[in-house]
């Protein structure tokens, strides 16, 4: 299994009430995370790979792999995107 | 009794007057710019008019010949004091404050937004002033955020005298259209817990709504002045700084108050900033 990992070196966060934000050291961007987004950024651990984060939300909000697979491909593109993770 | 930190801020503010330092680095100042460095910071008014504070010796103020006393009070007030503040880990914010039930409401936005003039106009409806444009927070209380009272007089502009009931006093400086006034129920002089940070906007409809997450944080940025000062201070990199403003996201209770800039509909703007804090008292 490959997993997905953060690029800690990158970026600070912090949880604000129910989001996550998410700063980009060198440039000063943030990205807000609130919901889904969030759940799976606290997903990515080096381990899970895009297919087992799928699985694991099917199971805990009871959704439909159709429904989860293409939100959780868009959100990984954007976190790879803005340059906080990487395919191990 | 006066917390520890109300205690340092009387000590470190306090005045005298001689030769200061001409820069702290690099070239002479110019009019109206200041400089930091270490436990030092300087300030140049307009002509040679110079404050230097160093951490444990005070300010010292150099009257050059051309030096404008009528701005000394306005700089030692402003910069001056939020430097020091700054350097020695309070963190000073760009709002006025009234205070009920023992905790403090405070109003920010920038210059011009109205926050003199809603805290004077909630004074006439019986909340007592906290603080006039510039509020310091103790952060030395993980748990809470403690704010110190005002060092400031209440300034406002002719016109808003006469919309809020202030008591009008002396004019502020040659150069500032505002006198200073006594808010109608007079002023809280000890330190309080923060209650909530409510920023002021304009639109049509009256209404406070509050914020949360990430819109705490974007709001927090905006406030450069302070920011900067503070910054500086610390000698915070952008994650230090990031760390600091997520800190405040996470403490504080924010919210936005929207009202027309419209002097027929200014009470009832009052009025429902007013039931707001009377509202947010009741709560535990």
């Amino acid at each position: 299994m490959t997993g997905i990992i953060k690029l800690t070196d990158r970026y600070t966060e912090a949880a604000i009430d129910d989001e996550i934000v998410v700063m980009r050291i060198d440039t000063g961007d943030f990205f807000a995370l609130s919901g889904t987004a969030a759940v799976i950024w606290a997903m990515i651990d080096g381990q899970r790979d895009r297919m087992s984060i799928v699985a694991e939300l099917i199971e805990q909000f009871d959704v439909s792999e159709r429904e989860i697979q293409p939100q959780v491909g868009q959100f990984l593109h954007q976190l790879y995107q803005a340059g906080l993770i990487v395919q191990a | 009794m006066k917390t520890p930190a109300e205690l340092m801020i009387e000590r470190e503010t306090r005045v005298s007057l001689g030769p200061v330092p001409r820069c702290l680095f690099g070239d002479p100042l110019g009019e109206t710019t200041w400089q930091m460095l270490d436990d030092e910071f300087l300030l140049r008014g307009e002509g040679d008019h110079y404050f230097h504070y160093r951490k444990g010796f005070g300010i010292t103020i150099d009257r050059g010949e051309d030096a404008d006393l009528s701005e000394e009070a306005l700089w030692l007030n402003g910069s001056v004091y939020g430097a020091v503040a700054s350097l020695n880990g309070l963190v000073p914010i760009h709002a006025s404050a009234v205070a009920l039930g023992g905790r403090v409401f405070a109003f920010t936005g920038p210059a011009g937004a109205g926050k003199s003039t809603l805290v004077a106009a909630l004074g006439d409806l019986g909340l007592p002033m906290f603080c006039d444009d510039t509020l310091v927070l103790d952060l030395s209380d993980p748990d809470r955020i403690i704010c110190l009272p005002g060092h400031k007089r209440m300034k406002l502009r002719p016109d808003a005298l006469e919309l809020t009931g202030a008591v009008k006093q002396e004019e502020v400086s040659k150069t500032v259209d505002k006198v200073y006034a006594l808010p109608s129920a007079g002023d809280v002089s000890f330190a309080l817990p923060l209650a909530c940070l409510v920023f002021l906007e304009e639109g049509n409809s009256l209404k406070v709504e509050p914020i949360s997450g990430a819109e705490r944080l974007r709001r927090l940025q905006d406030d450069h002045q302070t920011s900067q000062l503070y910054g500086a201070a610390q000698q915070l990199d952008r994650a230090g700084q990031f760390s600091h403003l997520s800190r405040l996201a996470r403490q504080i209770d924010m919210a936005v108050f929207t009202r027309p800039r419209d002097v027929m509909r200014f009470k009832d703007g009052a009025t429902v900033a007013a039931s707001y804090i009377e509202k947010a008292c009741q709560e535990p």
